[in-house]
């Protein structure tokens, strides 16, 4: 009996190993634009995780909003402030996509994101797929702006940086 | 441990864009989909911290206050280099001395005395902004708070001398003495004022109109 257990036991280790994703690295960048100034924030700390059953994939990727980075202290705590970053620390974008859209090189994927105390959702947004052997690459860009996260925008010299704040992410999958 | 931690902090309010809102889409998750606590975030990092945010707010409003008021002390402070030859004795030794006349010497002092109340209200509140623990200065910030060290003496010095000139010059003496460096003080002070104003802004977008 406990021979048959083990024998079943491996037998669905590859297809449960083939059913779930881990992030392996991650670079997000959030734009803003100014009049003045084009900033970037970099952050490198988000973590995902995709599980796969019955023919669709729910992925998960979080990042604390304290790891952005963009190259000015003052500024980032600044926005920690105006997202209400302590209060709201995470990130957080959930998708479900067909298994069989992860085999295309273009995946068109409806994001839930949890970011300032919103919750906003972004219909067919565009992503690029590529392998790196069994490593899988995606990257796209959120077309995030601060009035679908009610945040009011920061000024400098009394301007407002434009509305738009387009988030850039590049992520590397690796299947497990 | 992981599997312990609490989920993503709820929303207050909702909104959705697109097709579908957010709780069709939730509904729609599988029920083995991954959660928050699977990703192996630390309690600390994805806690929300209320008295942080507060702290955060208040740092805002003041710095807001502190940049507002700091572009505003540099108008008298500029007026007030403008009036500063206007104030000074001219003539060299065996010369003539035209002394300055009353007005413009007051109005040089006017000026002094608001700039100075004026810069030591917008310090107060970049001085007195909650500090953030863990935080290290990065960036343009750096070099903004690092001529604090020359502008902020300047601001004390450069008064002092004006108060010493003026009584040189009330005594019927030429200026002489440190009190003879006060026009300098006052330009160098000015000029790491304004260099601290551009550094906090750097880099500027030269063509900001086409924006």
């Amino acid at each position: 009996m406990k021979f048959l257990c083990a024998v079943l036991l491996l037998a669905a280790l590859p297809l449960h190993a083939q059913n779930q994703y881990v992030l392996q690295q991650s670079t997000l960048t959030w734009h803003i634009t100014h009049p003045m100034h084009d900033v970037d924030g970099i952050s490198h700390a988000a973590k995902g995780k995709g599980v796969c059953s019955g023919g669709t994939c729910d992925f998960l990727v979080a990042v604390p909003l304290n790891t952005f980075n963009s190259g000015d202290s003052n500024r980032d705590l600044h926005m920690l402030q105006v997202v209400r970053g302590a209060e709201f620390p995470m990130v957080v974008v959930r998708t479900q996509l067909a298994q069989s859209a992860l085999k295309a090189s273009a995946i068109d994927a409806d994001l839930t994101i949890q970011f300032a105390g919103q919750t906003v959702h972004y219909s067919h947004v565009p992503f690029h797929r590529t392998m790196h052997g069994k490593d899988v690459e995606i990257s796209g860009t959120i077309p995030a702006t601060c009035s679908d996260f009610k945040i009011d925008r920061p000024s400098f010299l009394t301007v407002p940086i434009h509305n738009e704040i387009p988030v850039t992410v590049n992520t590397i999958w690796q299947p497990m | 441990m992981a599997a312990d931690l609490p989920d993503a902090p709820l929303p207050q309010d909702g909104q959705s864009t697109g097709q579908s809102s957010p709780s069709e889409n939730q509904q729609k998750q599988a029920p083995q989909a991954p959660s928050l606590g699977d990703l192996g975030f630390t309690p600390a990092q994805t806690q929300a911290n209320a008295k942080l945010q507060a702290r955060l707010n208040k740092r805002t409003h003041m710095l807001k206050v502190h940049q507002t008021l700091g572009l505003i002390t540099a108008i008298p402070m500029v007026a007030t280099l403008i009036t500063g030859p206007q104030a000074k004795a001219k003539g060299r030794n065996g010369q003539t001395i035209t002394e300055p006349t009353p007005a413009n010497l007051d109005f040089h002092i006017a000026l002094g005395g608001l700039t100075t109340g004026m810069y030591w209200t917008t310090a107060y509140y970049a001085i007195f902004a909650p500090k953030i623990a863990g935080v290290k200065p990065r960036g343009a910030i750096r070099l903004h708070r690092d001529l604090e060290w020359v502008h902020g003496p300047g601001m004390i010095i450069t008064p002092l001398l004006g108060i010493a000139a003026y009584k040189q010059e009330n005594a019927g003496e030429k200026v002489h003495g440190l009190a003879s460096y006060h026009g300098t003080a006052a330009v160098v002070t000015a000029a790491a004022y304004g260099a601290a104003i551009v550094a906090v802004s750097w880099p500027i977008h030269l063509k900001f109109w086409e924006k």
